[in-house]
């Protein structure tokens, strides 16, 4: 898995947390969920300010760096554009012959 | 579509046209032919003839009648209903017969004559009544069309014959199962005469409008098939829909006979479009060949179209795609390299299936067996896209976007509204529709009183 996928970061993160602070956190949610990541990631950096959690910085900026693309649907290919647009074109199965021929 | 090779010089021939017994005092041997232009159907001495290029246009003429007797009645036979399978059949042959008939009696002289004051328009009236085509043997003069003077020009009309035909008969594809047969006979008639005829002439005709801005039609991307197509849909929306449309499964009698018709009108299609050279030459090879590639390569985008929408390759949606890929290359067939044939069979395939399934669904008319969505769009899409690939290396004709599109919409138009004018004089004199108990028994028993055997 990539260290620039939001759910790697954010299982880094969670086990960081937990670990470092014993905050519980959603991985799930922190790495889909922009305003969900942007409170962990400045509660990360406030830990790491006031109790000298170094090693959370690092990742509180790869999640930053991540949230812009949180929300965003994955993007498609022409082929898959162009398959949801036949489809979407055509009636289902179960009305063969009706209405249509083709 | 028509390219003038042999010239002949008319101040010599004219007179002879307008009198048969002056022709006689002056007919030149075959040996003082001098080459010059006709700008009117008449007579050349017979060495003039090119007898290669009769013999293909003669064989180009046997073919693109194959398209429809048997081709069309058997594509359009195998997916009607098993009631009506008649009746559709029979209506491509009694439109074959009427249209025939009309062509010598009126149609071919207002589509293939220039027609004086209003010649942009409609033609003259110098060949009807079955007059012309004239072959002297005592005096060694055939008649010609000025069209091509290279053949005679009884292979000419009966070339053009094939086309009127096929052009009328596609139309029944939007109307079968419940338009009367008498109706339909009547209606092809008039449609013939105030649609097909107008419109080949503007295009086919040099003096024809459209000819003189320099749209480019090779076969009949426009002249046959948008125009049948806009004819398809206003006979559709005029007839309504079949008594249970969209409702009950109307399943096709015999998907093998659609087959088999569409085998004959991909082999028919090398008349259609390389006979359109007029000649045996390179251009009428490299139409052949185009033909082919665009029929293979819209049956493969068809496929591809309908794979992607329902994961399945039908029969139907192959036999549909060539047929798509073929109405595409008509315009363009003389004009096209092999590649711009293949993007034009692409294109063609994929847009004609869009207008058989989700165009045909918002336009909410039943138009029974896709005319519009199959031949209407593809010939939409042949005649643009002449426009963009056509090569000038190839004719020497430049094309032009712009002029491409105002003879598809000025011939989209006329049929349109001319189609729907003639239903309406047809509706004066005869009932289009039949009872609903008709057409609930089928049209082969209350129409015909036959039926298919076991």
């Amino acid at each position: 898995m990539s260290t620039a996928d939001p759910f790697a970061i954010a299982a880094h993160l969670h086990v960081l947390l937990r670990r470092k602070t014993g905050r519980v956190t959603d991985t799930e949610w922190m790495a889909t969920n922009a305003d969900y990541a942007r409170e962990i990631v400045r509660h990360a950096r406030e830990k790491a300010a006031s109790d000298g959690h170094e090693e959370l910085l690092p990742w509180a900026e790869k999640l930053e760096a991540a949230i812009p693309a949180m929300g965003v649907p994955p993007r498609k290919t022409l082929l898959d554009v162009a398959a949801d647009a036949l489809r979407s074109a055509s009636p289902g199965e179960g009305n063969q012959y009706v209405g249509r021929l083709r | 579509m028509h390219q003038n090779r042999y010239f002949v010089r008319r101040s010599l021939f004219l007179p002879a046209f307008l009198c048969p017994a002056l022709a006689a005092a002056q007919a030149p041997t075959p040996e003082t032919v001098i080459k010059v232009t006709l700008d009117a159907p008449g007579l050349v001495a017979a060495s003039a003839i090119q007898g290669a290029d009769t013999a293909w246009l003669m064989v180009s003429t046997a073919l693109v009648l194959l398209m429809t007797l048997p081709g069309i009645a058997l594509f359009y036979g195998g997916m009607v209903r098993r009631q009506n399978v008649i009746n559709t059949m029979a209506s491509v042959v009694g439109i074959a017969a009427v249209v025939s008939v009309l062509w010598f009696a009126l149609a071919y002289s207002l589509a293939f004559t220039p027609g004086g004051a209003l010649g942009g328009f409609i033609g003259g009236v110098g060949r009807m009544g079955f007059s012309g085509m004239e072959v002297l043997g005592a005096t060694g003069q055939v008649a010609v069309s000025h069209i091509a003077q290279h053949v005679p020009e009884s292979v000419f009309a009966m070339f053009q014959l094939t086309f009127a035909i096929i052009t009328c008969a596609l139309v029944v594809g939007a109307l079968v199962e419940r338009m009367h047969f008498g109706a339909l006979l009547l209606f092809a008639g008039l449609w013939l005469l105030l649609v097909y005829a107008p419109i080949a002439h503007w295009v086919w005709e040099p003096g024809g409008w459209l000819a003189q801005l320099g749209a480019l039609d090779f076969a009949g991307g426009a002249v046959v098939h948008i125009n049948a197509g806009a004819a398809a849909l206003v006979c559709a929306y005029a007839l309504g829909p079949r008594t249970g449309y969209g409702r009950e499964p109307f399943v096709p009698f015999n998907l093998g006979l659609t087959m088999a018709g569409t085998g004959l009108l991909w082999v028919g299609w090398f008349g259609f479009n390389a006979g359109s050279a007029l000649a045996a030459d390179g251009r009428a090879g490299l139409a052949l060949l185009v033909t082919h590639v665009a029929a293979a390569s819209g049956a493969i985008a068809w496929m591809a179209a309908e794979w992607l929408a329902r994961k399945r390759a039908s029969l139907l949606g192959l036999c549909s795609g060539v047929v798509a890929g073929l109405v595409a290359i008509t315009p363009a067939a003389g004009f096209v390299t092999p590649r711009g044939a293949l993007a034009i069979g692409l294109a063609a395939g994929v847009a004609c299936y869009w207008g058989a399934t989700a165009l045909k669904r918002r336009l909410g008319a039943d138009d029974s067996l896709d005319v519009f969505g199959v031949h209407g769009v593809g010939g939409l899409v042949g005649a643009l896209l002449t426009g963009v690939l056509a090569d000038p290396a190839i004719s020497g004709a430049q094309a032009s976007v712009l002029t491409q599109l105002i003879a598809c919409v000025a011939v989209l138009a006329y049929s349109l509204v001319m189609t729907a004018v003639v239903l309406w004089i047809t509706s004066r004199f005869a009932t289009l529709r039949v009872r609903e108990g008709d057409e609930r028994a089928g049209l082969d028993a209350s129409l015909h009183q036959e039926q298919l055997g076991h």
